[in-house]
C-alpha cells in the first residue's frame, strides 16, 4: 500500500488543504501524515511479563507567513477534519499581518535509503523476541554473580509517513526503529552498583542477533570490578581524554545545539557571528550526517521532506556550515540541509541534530592521548548532557572513566558532572587520534521535542574542563 | 469535559476486552486542547491549535498483562486493537502479581471532575485576540525604561492555555473523571554584555487566568539575565549551598524516586530497607497533599484510580510511606499505598516565614544556586553531581555571579548537612519546594 493510500486521500485533497492553509495570506504550507505502530516488551525477574502496542496516527499542518508558523493537527485524516485544522493553522497570517515573505525553496536532492530492513518488525509475532530478552538475562546473571537485578527492554516501532508541500512536493518515507536496553543491578558485600547499555538502529528485525545479544550483555557487565573500586576525583579543571565514540556527547551538547540555525537566526547562539571563523584547530572536521545506514540519527527525508544529508560543520577548523530547516535556510539564503525535524506530527519541525561526529584525526592513538597527560581523567561512558546556547556553557553527566596520572590509567572514577564553555572547549582540543567510532546507543535529543540521534568520536584530549569531585 | 460519547467508547471497550478474553481491565480515555501563542522579540511568531484525544487499556488475560494505547476511536478500530492487544498478552509470561486494585481503595467521589474546582469558567470565553494580547503585552522588548541601556538579543515569550479532561473505568466497576486548565507563560532574554551572551527565564503557571502573572516574568527574566553578567567560577572547596525555591525540587525528587516500589524492588535505590527509620534529618518532614481546590496538579486518584489522601512522607526524618501501587504491592508483599506523590511539599524548618534572603542571612556566607545546568545522580547509590549557576553570597548578601561549576555529593551526606527550609513554595508548581539550605557541600570551578 502506498502511503497516499494509506491516508486515503489524493493529490486534489491534499491541494484542497493547502488552498485552506493559505487562503488567509501565508505563503507556505505543508502537511506531515504520520502513522505509527509501536511495541515494547519487559524483562524483569527473569520473565518478559510486561508489553504492549501503541498506535498514534494523525496530520500535522504547519502554515508560514515569512519566518511566522501557524501549526494545527487533527488525529483524524478525514478531508472535514484536515480542513479545520488547515484554518486554525493559517491563523498565523492574521496574527502577524506584518511579516515579510520568505522564499522557501525547492529540495531539489533525491534521497538515498538509509534504512536497511531486512525483515519488517510488523511481520514478526511478539512471541519471536521473548526468548531473546530471557537469554540476556540468563546470560548476565551466568556470567555475572553478583547481578542481582536485571533489567531488558525491546522497543520497536514503524512509522509510516507523507509529507506534500504548497511547492508540489510530495515525500513518502518508511521508518523502522529498533531499540534494546538492559540494565543491571550488581551487590557485592554491602554495596550495590549499577550499569546499563544499549543499541538502537533504523532497521528491521534482524537486529535481534547474537552478535548484539552479546554486544549488550558484555557492556552491561565489563567493568564492574572497577564500578565497585570507583571513586570520586578532587574536583577542578583539569585535562580530559575523550575516549572514542560515546564521547560525541561532548559535540552534541558543546558545539551541535549551538550551530543549529534557529538559535542563530534569532541571535542568541554563541557561534552567531562566527559563520567562517576558525573555531578550533587546523585538520578538526566537524559532521551531522543523516546518511550513514541504519543509524539512529539517519533520515531517508527530514520531517520537511528535505532528503536527507551529510553536512560538514566544521571543515579543517573553520564553521563552514549551521544545521538548517527550510525556514532558517531560506533565512540565510543556503540550500536547506535536512535537519528540520519533529517529535511527531503534533510538533512543527525545527533545527534538529542526526548523527553528530568529528572525523578521525592524526595525533596517534588513545594509549597516545593518555600518555601525554600528566594530571588528568579519561571518560568514556556517558549518561546525559545539557547546554545553555546564550552562554555555550555545557555540561556532560561521567559514568565511568579513570583518573591519569603520569601518562597511566590508574583509580576508577564513576558520576560526576563535567562542565565546560563550548568554544572554548572546542579551541582547548589540542590532540585527536584516528579512532572515530559512532556510539550505537539509545541517544535522544529533548530540545522542545525528543528526537533520536546519534553521536561519535574519535578518542580526543581536551585540556581544562571542570570535572566535579570531592 | 468527557462526553458521553466517551463514555460510551470506554464502555464499549470494556466490553470488548471481555469478548476478547480479558478476565480484568482498565481502560482510560484522556483528552486534551491547547491552543498557544509564541512571540519572538514583541511580536507574534507561531500560533498552534492542539487537540489529542487517546486511550489506554490495561489488560489482563489469563494472569498475564499488557498495557496498550492508540487514538483511532471508531468501534472498528477499536475491535481490531483490542483483539490484537489480547492477542500480544497472551505471547506473555504469566505474573501473578499482575491486578487490579482492590475496589475499596479506588476513589469514589470524582464523579464530575471538578470536585477539585480546577475549571476556569472564563476558559471558555478566551479567543485569539485575548490570548495574542496577553501574549504581546508580557513582552518587555521596546521597554527603554525596563531595558535602559542593556543591548538585548532577543525575547521568546510563549503563552499557553489548555484543557485537560480523563476517564477511568474498569471491570471492578471504577469510574472517575479529571479535568483541570491550565495557563502558563514563560519568557526567555539574552542579553549582550562585554562581547559575551547571557540568558535567563522566568515562568509562571495557574489553574485560573486570571491568576496568571505573565506580565511580571519578562522583567525578572531580565534581571536575573542581567545578574549573570561577569559570572565567573569561583576557587573549588566546600560552601553552605542555598538552592532556591524554583529549582530546588532537584533535590527532592531523587528521595522521592528512591522510596518508589519500582526502584525498591530492583535494589535500584539508596533509600533500601528505610521505611520507618530515621535516614534523614530531624529537619526534614514531606507531606502529601494532593486534593487541594484550586491548585494545579491535585488530583482526586493516581492512574489506577486509587483515591489519594493526605499522607507523610518523611516525618522528622523518618521515612513514613512508600509508593506502592497494585502491582508493586504483590512484588515486594507489602500493603498498596499510592503509586506516586501527587503534590509533595516540604515544610518550613527551622521556623515558619523564612525565604531566600532570609535563609542566606541564617547561613552567612556561601552559594546561591539559582539554576542548574545539566548532571545527574546515581539512583542505586544516591551519588549525585550537577552543573549549576548562581551567585557568591557574604554576610547574606550576593557579592558576585558564578558560572561553570558543579555541585558533587551524595544526598544522604547532602541531607545530613540541612540548615534550613524556607516557607517560600511556589504554589504553580507540581511539587511544592522551598528555599532549601546545606551546609559543607563540595563545589568545583
Amino acid at each position: 500500500m502506498s502511503n497516499l493510500d494509506r491516508f486515503g486521500l489524493t493529490i486534489p485533497q491534499l491541494d484542497s488543504i493547502i488552498a485552506e492553509g493559505l487562503r488567509g495570506g501565508g505563503n507556505w504550507c505543508d502537511l506531515y501524515f504520520e502513522d505509527t505502530a509501536y511495541s515494547n516488551l519487559l524483562l524483569r525477574d527473569g520473565e518478559v511479563s510486561s508489553g504492549g502496542h501503541h498506535i498514534d496516527y494523525g496530520c500535522g499542518i504547519r502554515v508560514l507567513k515569512g519566518e511566522k508558523t501557524g501549526y494545527a493537527y487533527s488525529e483524524s485524516t478525514d478531508l472535514g477534519s484536515l480542513l479545520s485544522a488547515a484554518k486554525a493553522a493559517a491563523a498565523i497570517s492574521q496574527a502577524s499581518n506584518n511579516a515579510a515573505p520568505l522564499s522557501l525553496p525547492p529540495c531539489g536532492i533525491p534521497a538515498g535509503n538509509f534504512y536497511p530492513m531486512e525483515r519488517d518488525w510488523s511481520l514478526a509475532a511478539v512471541s519471536e523476541f521473548v526468548p531473546f530478552l530471557k537469554r540476556i538475562g540468563e546470560a548476565i546473571t551466568t556470567r555475572e554473580p553478583r547481578a542481582i537485578k536485571v533489567m531488558a527492554t525491546l522497543s520497536y516501532s514503524i512509522s509510516h509517513i507523507l509529507m506534500y508541500n504548497s511547492l508540489g512536493e510530495l515525500s513518502s518515507d518508511t521508518r523502522p526503529l529498533g531499540s534494546l536496553s538492559v540494565s543491571a543491578v550488581f551487590k557485592q558485600g554491602e554495596r550495590i552498583e549499577k550499569q546499563q547499555a544499549g543499541l538502537s538502529f533504523r532497521q528491521g528485525s534482524e537486529m535481534i542477533s547474537d552478535a548484539n545479544l552479546e554486544y549488550l550483555v558484555s557492556k552491561t557487565i565489563d567493568g564492574v570490578d572497577q564500578l565497585f573500586e570507583a571513586r570520586r576525583p578532587k574536583g577542578g579543571k583539569m585535562s580530559v581524554v575523550m575516549g572514542a565514540g560515546a564521547s560525541g556527547i561532548l559535540l552534541h551538547e558543546a558545539m551541535g545545539h549551538a550551530f543549529e540555525a534557529d538559535f542563530n537566526r534569532k541571535g542568541q547562539s554563541v557561534f552567531s557571528d562566527k559563520m567562517g571563523s576558525r573555531i578550533c584547530r587546523k585538520g578538526i572536521n566537524i559532521v551531522d550526517d543523516g546518511t550513514l545506514p541504519a543509524n539512529r540519527g539517519a533520515c531517508n527525508y527530514d520531517d520537511e521532506g528535505v532528503a536527507g544529508q551529510k553536512t560538514y560543520m566544521v571543515t579543517d577548523g573553520i564553521l563552514t556550515s549551521f544545521l538548517h530547516d527550510r525556514i532558517s535556510a531560506a533565512w540565510y539564503n543556503v540550500a536547506p540541509t535536512g535537519n528540520g525535524r519533529r517529535e511527531s506530527f503534533r510538533y512543527n519541525p525545527i533545527p534538529r541534530m542526526r548523527a553528530t561526529y568529528m572525523e578521525s584525526g592524526t595525533d596517534g592513538s588513545l594509549e597516545d592521548l593518555i600518555a601525554s597527560v600528566d594530571k588528568g581523567i579519561y571518560v568514556d561512558q556517558f549518561a546525559n548532557g545539557q547546554v545553555k546556547i546564550g552562554e555555550g556553557d555545557f555540561t556532560f553527566f561521567v559514568q565511568s572513566g579513570s583518573l591519569i596520572e603520569n601518562g597511566r590509567l590508574t583509580m576508577p572514577v564513576k558520576d560526576i558532572n563535567i562542565i565546560g564553555n563550548g568554544p572554548q572547549a572546542l579551541a582547548d582540543i589540542q590532540a585527536v587520534a584516528g579512532d572515530l567510532s559512532v556510539d550505537p546507543g539509545t541517544w535522544t535529543c529533548g530540545k522542545e521535542q525528543s528526537v533520536p540521534v546519534s553521536c561519535g568520536m574519535p578518542s580526543v584530549l581536551v585540556k581544562n574542563l571542570t570535572v566535579g569531585g570531592e | 469535559m468527557i462526553t458521553q460519547a466517551e463514555i460510551q467508547t470506554a464502555e464499549l471497550c470494556l466490553e470488548l476486552t471481555r469478548r476478547h478474553g480479558a478476565q480484568q481491565a482498565r481502560v482510560s480515555i484522556s483528552k486534551s486542547e491547547e491552543d498557544l501563542i509564541a512571540t519572538l522579540n514583541g511580536e507574534v511568531d507561531k500560533v498552534t491549535h492542539c487537540a489529542d484525544r487517546s486511550l489506554s487499556v490495561a489488560l489482563f488475560v489469563d494472569g498475564r498483562f499488557g498495557s496498550f494505547s492508540t487514538n483511532k476511536l471508531d468501534s472498528e478500530s477499536l475491535d481490531v486493537f483490542i483483539a490484537k492487544s489480547v492477542d500480544i498478552v497472551r505471547m506473555l509470561a504469566p505474573d501473578p502479581c499482575r491486578k487490579l486494585p482492590e475496589p475499596e481503595r479506588t476513589v469514589k467521589d470524582a464523579t464530575t471532575g471538578n470536585e477539585l474546582e480546577l475549571l476556569d469558567p472564563f476558559y471558555p470565553n478566551i479567543t485569539a485576540d485575548i490570548r495574542r494580547k496577553t501574549a504581546l503585552a508580557a513582552c518587555i522588548t521596546g521597554d527603554r525604561e525596563l531595558i535602559g541601556d542593556w543591548k538585548l538579543i532577543s525575547e521568546e515569550g510563549e503563552y499557553s492555555d489548555s484543557i485537560y479532561d480523563s476517564l477511568i473505568m474498569d471491570t471492578n466497576g471504577l469510574r472517575c473523571f479529571h479535568s483541570e486548565n491550565s495557563f502558563d507563560y514563560g519568557v526567555e532574554v539574552t542579553i549582550e554584555a562585554d562581547g559575551e551572551k547571557y540568558s535567563s527565564y522566568d515562568w509562571d503557571s495557574a489553574s485560573r487566568f486570571s491568576e496568571l502573572k505573565a506580565a511580571s516574568c519578562g522583567a525578572k527574566a531580565l534581571d536575573n539575565a542581567i545578574g549573570k553578567v561577569g559570572a565567573q567560577p569561583l576557587e573549588s572547596g566546600r560552601y553552605n549551598a542555598v538552592v532556591e525555591s524554583r529549582v530546588a525540587s532537584k533535590l527532592v525528587s531523587p528521595l522521592l524516586r528512591a522510596i518508589n516500589g519500582y526502584a525498591l524492588q530492583q535494589n535500584n535505590s539508596f533509600l533500601m530497607d528505610s521505611l520507618g527509620k530515621k535516614v534523614l534529618p530531624e529537619g526534614l518532614t514531606i507531606v502529601d497533599l494532593p486534593r487541594i481546590k484550586g491548585q494545579n496538579c491535585s488530583k482526586y486518584f493516581d492512574s489506577e484510580g486509587v483515591a489519594t489522601k493526605d499522607m507523610p512522607i518523611v516525618e522528622k526524618g523518618v521515612v513514613s510511606s512508600y509508593f506502592i501501587n497494585s502491582y508493586m504491592s504483590g512484588k515486594l508483599g507489602m500493603d498498596a499505598t499510592i503509586e506516586e506523590a501527587t503534590r509533595p511539599k516540604v515544610l518550613p524548618w527551622p521556623k515558619a516565614g523564612l525565604d531566600r534572603d532570609a535563609i542566606m542571612k541564617l547561613c552567612g556566607d556561601g552559594i546561591l544556586i539559582t539554576d542548574f545546568n545539566g548532571g545527574n545522580s546515581n539512583p542505586a547509590t544516591g551519588d549525585f553531581s550537577y552543573g549549576i549557576e548562581g551567585y557568591a553570597f557574604r554576610d547574606g548578601k550576593i557579592v558576585a555571579p558564578l558560572s561553570e561549576m558543579l555541585m558533587t555529593g551524595n544526598f544522604l551526606s547532602l541531607w545530613e548537612g540541612l540548615i534550613a527550609c524556607g516557607d517560600d513554595c511556589r504554589s504553580c508548581m507540581s511539587k511544592l519546594i522551598p528555599t532549601l539550605a546545606f551546609s559543607n557541600v563540595d563545589f568545583s570551578g
